[in-house]
């Protein structure tokens, strides 16, 4: 009960940072998703069902508030919360190192939802998804990946619930 | 029926997933009307706390920025009150020397300073007036607390000024108590002294103007006063050090007396007056 509690008051602090500091912090047009980078690390910590849930529910806050294609991110994140529960802690312990690129690799799984939905509603060229996918994603991820370095945002997130 | 729960437990990962993305795109597939509703729906119910939070952290995000706007405004307006401050010190200045102009008979300029001599010695300033406006060489400069220097050249707009510091300046000057007379110095331009007959009744405190003998300054402007007095090498004189009463380091505004030195009613005559060399 208090993890979960503890995890629900964690993802609203994300949340509001990303709506409100992380623009700041925009580079070349590219923001790091703290968003992402928490689901992956609920998804090894407490498995894929909470996190295909709070993915769900995140996603559709975030579509909740810039509503372009409402379900777009919630689609988004639902899969990134089940690709990441399929590395929980509980049933394999990986590597940092390895995490890194699984959490890289989330990054990739979530726009390519994201901008595949774009594409069959909004009629967006292939050529042009691709291209962000390439450029956008992959700063967007990297640079993402620097606050999942952050070592109390990591001790934050690793502190495994078993281990207390 | 229970082996259905027992499926849905055992992959309960991918019924998840299933349900979610069933809903995800439920919501992307249907109508802007309808999409409109959910979202209607959505922030009544599951949002409501959450738009509680964002809603004061938005707040609070005005807050900080009426703070930077308001600190910004503080600045403007501390700039626009030191200005009027200025301007009002300005004006104190030139009521005072309006006061100073009504003391004498003189026909008086009023001009500004706008270049000094860079030097630390200072010894020099240039002001706004020249031969366009009757000024001529050696007209003296004051301002409201005493004389300040004389004009040493003339410009068509401009004049240069000879401060009173300058080493190279001698000014007649008169103890006002004793009537006294002696010549103000100055080596360095910082200390300032007069040498005086050892018999002289002088006391610290004394005041000093201009004896009106050195044919540029008129008599009666203000110099200074005695700050100490020294013992002088010779031992008929002793030196009296006087602190000037204009401040040269903060004189912005001055008055030119439009005067003709004394002497220069008697220039012809002057001027007949041959030195034998031998």
């Amino acid at each position: 009960m208090i993890s979960t509690l503890r995890w629900t008051g964690l993802f609203i602090l994300v949340f509001i940072l990303q709506t409100t500091l992380i623009p700041v912090i925009t580079v070349f047009g590219v923001r790091p998703d703290l968003l992402i980078v928490t689901l992956f690390f609920l998804a090894v910590k407490k498995g894929g069902s909470a996190a295909v849930f709070t993915g769900f529910l995140i996603g559709l806050a975030q579509d909740f508030y810039s509503p372009q294609i409402l379900g777009q991110n919630a689609l988004a994140k639902s899969v990134v919360g089940y690709f990441a529960g399929i590395f929980n802690e509980k049933v394999m312990r990986l590597d940092p190192f390895i995490q890194l690129v699984l959490l890289f690799t989330s990054f990739i799984i979530h726009d390519t939802i994201y901008y595949t939905v774009e594409m069959v509603q909004n009629g967006t060229p292939l050529q042009t998804v691709g291209t962000r996918l390439i450029t956008t994603t992959m700063l967007r991820a990297v640079y993402s990946l620097f606050f999942a370095l952050i070592p109390t945002f990591r001790e934050l997130l690793f502190t495994s619930d078993y281990r207390r | 029926m229970h082996s259905i729960f027992t499926l849905i437990i055992s992959h309960r990962r991918f019924f998840s997933l299933l349900l979610t993305s069933f809903l995800s795109l439920l919501m992307i597939t249907s109508s802007p009307v309808k999409q409109e509703e959910t979202l209607r729906f959505l922030s009544m119910t599951v949002f409501f706390p959450l738009q509680v939070v964002l809603s004061q952290t938005t707040k609070i995000g005005n807050i900080f920025g009426e703070n930077r706007k308001l600190k910004a405004e503080v600045v403007r307006l501390s700039a626009a009150v030191a200005e009027l401050r200025e301007e009002s010190l300005e004006n104190q200045r030139l009521r005072d020397m309006l006061d100073l102009a009504d003391n004498f008979d003189y026909n008086l300029l009023p001009v500004r300073v706008i270049a000094q001599d860079p030097s630390p010695a200072l010894r020099s300033i240039v002001v706004t007036a020249g031969a366009t406006d009757s000024i001529a060489m050696w007209m003296p400069l004051v301002n409201e607390r005493g004389v300040v220097g004389k004009v040493v050249q003339v410009m068509p707009r401009i004049s240069l000024v000879q401060l009173l510091r300058d080493p190279s300046n001698r000014t007649g000057v008169l103890f006002c108590r004793t009537r006294a007379t002696g010549i103000l110095e100055t080596e360095d331009g910082h200390d300032f002294f007069v040498q005086c007959r050892n018999h002289e009744p002088i006391e610290v405190g004394d005041t000093i103007v201009t004896s009106g003998l050195g044919g540029i300054y008129p008599r009666g402007l203000n110099v200074g006063v005695v700050k100490k007095i020294e013992k002088d090498p010779d031992p008929l004189f002793k030196q009296i050090a006087v602190a000037l009463s204009v401040d040269f380091n903060h004189i912005e505004e001055l008055f030119i007396m439009r005067l003709s030195p004394q002497w220069s009613a008697f220039r012809s005559e002057l001027d007949s007056i041959e030195f034998d060399n031998d």
